[in-house]
């Protein structure tokens, strides 16, 4: 699957999307740390959801002597926003100003208009 | 690794050897890393220094590690790195910024780079944080393309100029 794919899906779930938002605050955290967030969740969903992650390359695990803790990697978040958010938000953006831009001439045509055909 | 750190991975279309000459070499630092380079050539277990393209010092430190992929075990580039760029980052004491440089199959290498020992300094914590995200992506830009990331302005983030 390619990539931006992987870190959509990822992020279509809300407690994935929890699990960011905590690392986001305190990175690094066990797993222990973060179940503590979702006691509603076994230890085994937890970790299921965290694997999403992982395969999205969007947490990164690294060992500590006997500790494996968790990071939030911000690098795939920020590709797909720059492939698929950017360049949408830009085109959003250059078309309000074209219509601004009509507008304004539109105005300044009538205005110009006026004293003649007072 | 220290707890208070930030850690990121990119993967890269590239040869493990690419990626280590774009760390390491100044003619693929300034062409990625704010125009910076190094004053001398990094060797392990020296003092070294960046500057920007105008000559204004930029990062210093110790080269602490320095390996280069070779025979599949991966690329190991570790600095300490005390930023000389900002005054009131300068008074932070210096961090450490460990590259890793792996070959994650044909033609693809997965860089990872861990930015720690930042729990005195959280000037630099908060400085960097985005930063590196941003340098990740130029040098995967350059290696794969030719050309690095356009330089963002910091006006550009989502208005587009008026064509006149």
């Amino acid at each position: 699957m390619e990539q931006g794919s992987e870190v959509f899906r990822a992020l279509a779930d809300p407690t994935r999307r929890a699990l960011l938002d905590g690392l986001f605050s305190r990175d690094g955290q066990t797993l222990n740390e973060l179940c503590q967030h979702f006691p509603e969740m076994t230890r085994f969903g937890v970790m299921k959801h965290l694997s999403v992650l992982a395969e999205a390359d969007l947490v990164i695990t690294a060992r500590q002597g006997r500790t494996k803790r968790h990071y939030l990697n911000p690098v795939p978040i920020e590709q797909v926003a720059n492939r698929w958010i950017s360049k949408y938000a830009a085109r959003f953006t250059s078309a309000l100003v074209a219509l601004d831009d009509q507008m304004i001439a539109g105005h300044e045509t009538e205005e110009s208009r006026r004293p003649e055909s007072a | 690794m220290s707890l208070n750190a930030h850690v990121y991975q990119i993967y890269i279309a590239a040869s493990p050897e690419q990626v280590w000459a774009a760390v390491t070499e100044s003619e693929w630092t300034r062409r990625y890393f704010h125009t910076t380079s190094f004053v001398e050539p990094p060797q392990q277990g020296k003092t070294y220094r960046t500057v920007g393209v105008d000559g204004r010092p930029a990062i210093d430190g110790v080269i602490e590690e320095m390996q280069p992929p070779a025979g599949g075990s991966p690329g190991r580039f570790v600095q300490t790195w005390h930023t000389l760029y900002d005054a009131a980052l300068e008074q932070e004491p210096p961090s450490r910024v460990e590259w890793t440089i792996e070959n994650a199959g044909e033609g693809l290498t997965r860089v990872r780079l861990v930015h720690g020992n930042l729990d005195h300094s959280p000037l630099t914590w908060e400085n960097v944080k985005d930063g590196w995200v941003w340098i990740l992506d130029s040098m995967k830009t350059l290696l794969e393309t030719g050309h690095p990331l356009p330089r963002v302005r910091d006006d550009q983030s989502l208005t587009v100029p008026v064509s006149s």
